[in-house]
C-alpha cells in the first residue's frame, strides 16, 4: 500500500467514525430554552377506535414516538418536558367536542392538535375559535377548516393545494381532453376532492363526461365504474380515502378500464400497490409528504417508525409528527401557554420538518409544495 | 352496459341475500332481532382471513370461518338471549343485549387484529385473468362467490323442508309452546337455528372480505342496515323473501347507478322498499312464511 492509498484510507476512517458517531448521538440533542424544566401538556384528539381508526392510529403511534424523541433529544423542546396527550375520539363527532371542551378548560393545556376527521374538525374548531385558543388540524384538508377562526391552524395541506397541481402537471403530460370524477359525497374531505377535481378539470378544459358518487364503507364500485367505461373518459379523478380508493382501483382494473387515474392526498398510503394489486401502477396521486423524501429528519422518522411498530408510517403519522416538531420548535422559543402558543404560531417562519420546510400562510394554512408521485410496483416514485 | 350492470346487480344481491337469510331465520323461529348478526360477519371474515393466512386452503378456510360463526351463534344465543328467555323479557331487551354482543365482539376483534385493513392470500385467485363473456365481464373469484352463496341458499332451504331439524326449526317457529308439547327440544332447536343464521352470516362474511378482498372492523355496518331493510321487505321470517329481496336491493342498488343516479342510490332503494310496504305492509312474502315453509 502506497503512502497515498494509506493517508485516504485515514481520512476515509476518520470520516466514517465522524458519520458514526454523528449518528449514534442524540440528532439535536435538546438545547436550554426559556422554557427548559418546565412541563408543557399538548392535548391530541385522533380516533384511535371506530370508523376513522385507520388514519387515527397512525396519528397517536408518531406522537407516542414523537414523545420518545423529545425524550431522547431527538426532537428538541430547548429542554421542556413536552409531552403530547393522544386521547381517543373514537371516530364520535360528541366525544371529539367532548374532548375539546375538556383540554381548553382542564388549566394546563396550551393547544390542541387534531381531530383526526374535517367533518370532525368543523365541530369542534369553532368551539375553540370562540375562546381564541391554539388549534392545528393536520388531516383536516378539506376547504374552510381555517377560515373557522382566526386561532386555527393545519399543517396538512389542504386538497385545495395539491389537487390543482396535479390536474396541472398530469394535463401538462397526458394532454387528455375528457375526464370522469368519482368521489365520496358523505365525508367533507372526499367531497372536497370531488369539488376541486371538477372546478380544476373544467378550468384546464377538459370536457367532463361524468360524475360518479359513492359512500364511505362502500366496497362494490361496478356499477360506477360500469357507468364510467361507458363514457370511454381519458382519466378518472378519485376523490376517496385508502380503502376505498383501493377497490376502486382494483375493480376499474377488472373492468378493464384503461384511463389514467389521478388522486389526492387520500391515496398517500405505503400499502396502495400491494392493496389495490397490478392496477394501481402509474395511478398518480398528489400528496403533503413522500416516504421517501430525503429530508434527514423524513429518513430518520421513517426508519424509527418503521422499528418501533413493524410497518412504514403513511401521511397521516407524517402530518402529525410534523405537528409536534412545530409545536417543539416553539416550546424551545419559550412557548408554553395558550396565548404564548397563538402567538408562536402566528410567527412561525421556516420549521424543518418531516415534510420539509414549511410554514404557515395568512390564512393559517401550511406553506408547503405539494408532491406529485406515481403508484409503482412496493411503492410511489416522483412522477416525471 | 345494462347486462354488465344487471350481473353486477347479481353478484351483489346473492351476498346480501344470503346475510339476510340468517338474520330472518332467528326472527322467525325467536321474533327478535339479532344485531350481533352483523359482528358475527365480521368475526368470521377475521377467522377466515387468519386460517389464510395460516397457509389452510381458501374452502378450508371458508367453511372453518363459517362453522365459528356457527358456534358464535350459539355462545351470542347462550349468553345474550337465553337467560332473558327464561325470564320472558320480551323482545326489546334482547335487541339491546345483542347490541351489547355485537359492540363487545367488536372490541374483541380490534384487540386482536388492530385497525388496519387485512387482505387475503386467494393463492392468485384474484389476479386471475378477468372473464369476457359477451358483453359482460367477471372474474373467477366473483363466479364462485356467487356459486357458494346460491349453494348455501339452496341447501338452506332444503335442510328446513326436507329434514327432521327442518321440521323442528319450522315447529317451534310456528308455536313454541305447542312443539314442546310434542316433544320438540326447545334450546336444542333454538340453538341449531342459531348455530345455522349464523354460520350463514358469516359464509357471507368471508365471501364479502374475499369478493373485495379486504377485511375491516367496520365491514358490517353497511350491510346491517341494508340486511335489515331487505327482511322487512321480503316479509320478517320468511327465507324466501329474504332471498328474493336480497336480490332486489342489489339490483335496486346497481341499476340506480346505472341511471345515472348514484347520489341518490340509498334514496331509490328505500324509496322502492318504502313504495312496496306500502302495496304489502307485512313484505312481499307476508308473515310467518318460515312456518309455512
Amino acid at each position: 500500500m502506497n503512502r497515498t492509498s494509506v493517508c485516504a484510507l485515514a481520512l476515509c476512517s476518520i470520516g466514517a467514525i465522524g458519520a458514526i458517531v454523528a449518528f449514534a448521538a442524540p440528532s439535536g440533542a435538546a438545547s436550554k430554552g426559556p422554557a427548559a424544566g418546565k412541563t408543557v401538556h399538548v392535548g391530541v384528539i385522533a380516533d384511535v377506535t371506530g370508523g376513522a381508526g385507520v388514519y387515527g392510529t397512525p396519528q397517536k403511534n408518531a406522537y407516542e414516538l414523537a414523545n420518545d424523541d423529545i425524550k431522547a433529544g431527538r426532537i428538541d423542546a430547548g429542554g421542556a418536558n413536552l409531552t403530547f396527550d393522544v386521547q381517543d375520539a373514537a371516530s364520535d363527532g360528541a366525544q371529539v367536542v367532548n374532548l375539546m371542551q375538556k383540554f381548553m378548560t382542564d388549566g394546563s393545556t396550551p393547544l390542541v392538535l387534531g381531530p383526526t376527521l374535517s367533518g370532525e374538525a368543523f365541530k369542534a374548531f369553532p368551539i375553540a375559535a370562540r375562546a381564541s385558543f391554539p388549534v392545528m388540524g393536520t388531516s383536516t384538508t378539506a376547504e374552510g377548516v381555517t377560515a373557522i377562526g382566526p386561532s386555527v391552524f393545519r399543517d396538512s395541506l389542504a386538497e385545495s393545494q395539491v389537487i390543482p397541481t396535479t390536474v396541472k402537471r398530469t394535463h401538462d403530460k397526458w394532454h387528455y381532453k375528457t375526464a370522469a370524477v368519482i368521489f365520496g359525497d358523505d365525508n367533507a374531505f372526499t367531497k372536497t376532492d370531488g369539488d376541486i377535481f371538477t372546478r380544476e378539470l373544467k378550468a384546464a378544459g377538459v370536457d367532463v363526461v361524468d360524475t360518479e358518487t359513492f359512500h364511505i364503507k362502500d366496497t362494490d364500485f361496478q356499477p360506477a365504474l360500469t357507468r364510467i367505461e361507458s363514457k370511454h373518459p381519458d382519466v378518472i379523478a378519485i376523490g376517496a380515502l385508502f380503502p376505498e380508493a383501493t377497490k376502486i382501483i382494483q375493480q376499474a382494473g377488472k373492468l378493464g378500464i384503461k384511463a389514467h387515474m389521478i388522486g389526492g392526498n387520500g391515496l398517500n398510503a405505503p400499502d396502495m400497490y400491494s392493496v389495490a394489486g397490478p392496477s394501481a401502477q402509474g395511478t398518480v396521486v398528489g400528496a403533503a409528504w413522500y416516504s421517501g423524501a430525503k429530508y434527514p429528519s423524513n429518513l430518520a422518522f421513517v426508519k424509527s417508525y418503521t422499528a418501533k411498530y413493524g410497518k412504514g408510517p403513511d401521511q397521516f403519522a407524517a402530518q402529525s409528527y410534523a405537528a409536534a416538531q412545530i409545536v417543539a420548535d416553539l416550546v424551545a422559543h419559550g412557548a408554553t401557554t395558550k396565548d404564548e402558543m397563538l402567538s408562536g404560531l402566528r410567527n412561525v417562519r421556516v420549521i424543518q420538518t418531516v415534510l420539509g420546510p414549511i410554514g404557515f400562510d395568512p390564512n393559517r394554512d401550511v406553506k408547503s409544495s405539494p408532491v406529485i408521485l406515481s403508484i409503482v410496483k412496493d411503492g410511489f416514485t416522483y412522477f416525471h | 352496459m345494462v347486462a354488465q350492470q344487471l350481473l353486477n346487480g347479481l353478484f351483489l344481491g346473492a351476498v346480501y341475500a344470503l346475510f339476510a337469510v340468517g338474520y330472518t331465520l332467528v326472527f322467525g323461529v325467536l321474533d327478535i332481532l339479532n344485531l350481533a348478526h352483523a359482528a358475527i360477519f365480521t368475526a368470521s371474515a377475521f377467522v377466515a382471513f387468519s386460517l389464510a393466512a395460516a397457509g389452510v386452503p381458501l374452502p378450508l378456510a371458508f367453511l372453518g370461518a363459517a362453522a365459528v360463526g356457527g358456534i358464535l351463534g350459539i355462545l351470542l344465543d347462550r349468553v345474550a338471549f337465553a337467560p332473558l328467555r327464561r325470564r320472558n323479557a320480551g323482545t326489546l331487551v334482547p335487541l339491546i343485549s345483542s347490541i351489547g354482543v355485537a359492540i363487545i365482539i367488536g372490541a374483541v376483534l380490534r384487540g386482536i387484529y388492530g385497525v388496519d385493513e387485512k387482505h387475503f392470500t386467494t393463492g392468485g385467485l384474484d389476479t386471475a385473468p378477468a372473464i369476457h363473456l359477451g358483453p359482460v365481464t367477471f372474474t373467477a373469484v366473483e363466479l364462485t362467490i356467487f356459486v357458494a352463496a346460491v349453494a348455501l341458499m339452496v341447501v338452506l332451504s332444503w335442510v328446513l323442508r326436507a329434514t327432521t331439524l327442518g321440521r323442528r326449526i319450522r315447529a317451534v317457529a310456528a308455536d313454541r309452546i305447542a312443539a314442546a308439547l310434542l316433544g320438540v327440544d326447545l334450546e336444542r332447536t333454538i340453538a341449531a337455528t342459531f348455530f345455522i343464521a349464523s354460520s350463514l352470516g358469516g359464509a357471507a362474511g368471508v365471501l364479502t372480505g374475499l369478493e373485495y378482498n379486504s377485511v375491516t372492523l367496520d365491514m358490517g355496518s353497511p350491510i346491517e342496515l341494508k340486511g335489515l331493510a331487505i327482511i322487512i321487505l321480503g316479509g320478517m321470517g320468511s327465507v324466501t323473501g329474504a332471498v328474493i329481496g336480497g336480490f332486489i336491493i342489489g339490483a335496486v342498488e346497481t341499476l340506480s347507478i346505472a341511471a345515472g343516479l348514484s347520489e341518490w342510490r340509498d334514496a331509490i332503494t328505500f324509496g322502492v322498499m318504502f313504495v312496496i310496504l306500502v302495496a304489502r305492509p307485512s313484505g312481499l312474502f307476508g308473515k310467518r312464511a318460515l312456518r309455512q315453509a
